[in-house]
């Protein structure tokens, strides 16, 4: 399964990607960061920073739906990686606010969230399908089976086994060696591009507000300062 | 390795997309769903965001470190081309009352219903578009 012939402009080059491993190096965090650092503008960007201790409205996420150029390939695709469900693929419907436009939607669902990744081919007026851009998005996760670090290295192991490549990953968004890329959320993760260079994250383990309570109660960032 | 034993998704985690104004949108977000703010990754500040020019503000539901980043690239321009919309599923019938209130206080053009005609129903739906025209579908349904 390969990748269209048109690559979004975020989609790093395969240079850059041979430096992306290097971030699990704190030497090569420190370099990269040299500059702002000698100029005095580094600053934490550590989640301790920031207070979060209220609920907000909102549940969770409940569906999205991503643009892409061949329901058939990418649908093989999250089914093959993700272990995806097909739901359903439906006729074609009118473009809910692209007057003259069309679309058909693949309803996708994982173990335990129905339908909640879309894919939608979009008919342009003349009949064709447009191409993603790729720039709504930098990626969305979806999380692994199990939860923990160690069904994320092995779902990681099971792709390159498989022959899909990871562009980025498997790390920890923490700066804990030897995973640890000096990123936040404490979530292990692998990324890989879908057939239309959508980058999808698989991911488990991510910290949650329960450990800033248990750490910090109800201290914000800077009564902690 | 065949289909059975491969390890599954069990569902969708969170999500990461571009804006222009991070603060225009930071404000959007709190004001509509009272979203919390938990980290912010600047490229002075993260090796990584300085290597892809990037600069991402996380917000959590309030459970997670965090579910939605907003995302700010310093050279590429975003468009609406590559998402047609994602949906948000609020706690509970008093929360989904709240947040189209808030729409309405906010001057949001309202549309009725979901997002996408073949959807399956829930209970109640209506979408707003963010500030960089992204459609934000908010939904009432029972609890996972």
């Amino acid at each position: 399964m390969s990748n269209t012939a048109f690559v979004p402009p975020n989609v790093l080059p395969p240079f850059k990607l041979r430096f992306a491993g290097l971030l699990k190096r704190k030497w090569f965090r420190e370099t990269v960061l040299l500059w702002p650092t000698l100029t005095k503008r580094r600053f934490s960007n550590k989640t301790e920073d920031y207070g979060v201790f209220k609920p907000s409205l909102v549940s969770h996420i409940g569906q999205l739906s991503i643009y892409v150029r061949d329901i058939a390939r990418s649908r093989a695709w999250y089914e093959r990686v993700a272990g995806m469900i097909h739901s359903r693929t439906c006729e074609l419907e009118p473009h809910p606010f692209k007057e003259g436009w069309c679309i058909r939607c693949c309803y996708m669902s994982a173990n335990e969230h129905e339908e909640c990744l879309v894919l939608i081919e979009e008919y342009d007026p003349s009949g064709r399908i447009t191409v993603p851009s790729g720039m709504s998005f930098f990626h969305f996760a979806l999380e692994v089976k199990g939860n923990q670090l160690e069904d994320v290295l092995a779902f990681a192991k099971q792709q390159q086994a498989d022959g899909f490549q990871l562009n980025y990953g498997p790390v920890r968004h923490n700066s804990e060696p030897p995973l640890g890329d000096g990123e936040t959320g404490g979530n292990v993760a692998c990324y890989l591009y879908d057939p239309d260079w959508h980058n999808v994250e698989f991911c488990g383990a991510m910290d949650t507000i329960e450990n800033y309570r248990a750490r910090y109660g109800d201290l914000k960032g800077k009564d902690r300062a | 390795m065949n289909a059975q034993t491969r390890i599954p998704v069990t569902n969708l985690q969170h999500h990461v997309f571009y804006v222009t104004d991070l603060e225009r949108s930071k404000a959007f977000y709190i004001k509509l769903f009272d979203l919390q703010f938990s980290a912010l990754n600047h490229p002075d500040s993260s090796a990584a965001m300085r290597l892809s020019q990037q600069e991402m503000h996380f917000f959590s539901f309030g459970f997670h470190h965090h579910d939605i980043c907003l995302v700010k690239h310093h050279k590429l321009k975003m468009d609406n081309n590559s998402m047609l919309h994602f949906a948000l599923t609020v706690k509970d019938a008093k929360a989904f009352d709240e947040v189209r209130s808030r729409a309405r206080d906010m001057g949001l053009s309202i549309r009725e219903g979901r997002m996408l005609a073949s959807a399956r129903p829930v209970s109640r739906a209506f979408c707003v578009r963010d500030p960089d025209k992204h459609w934000i579908e908010i939904i009432e349904e029972p609890s996972r």
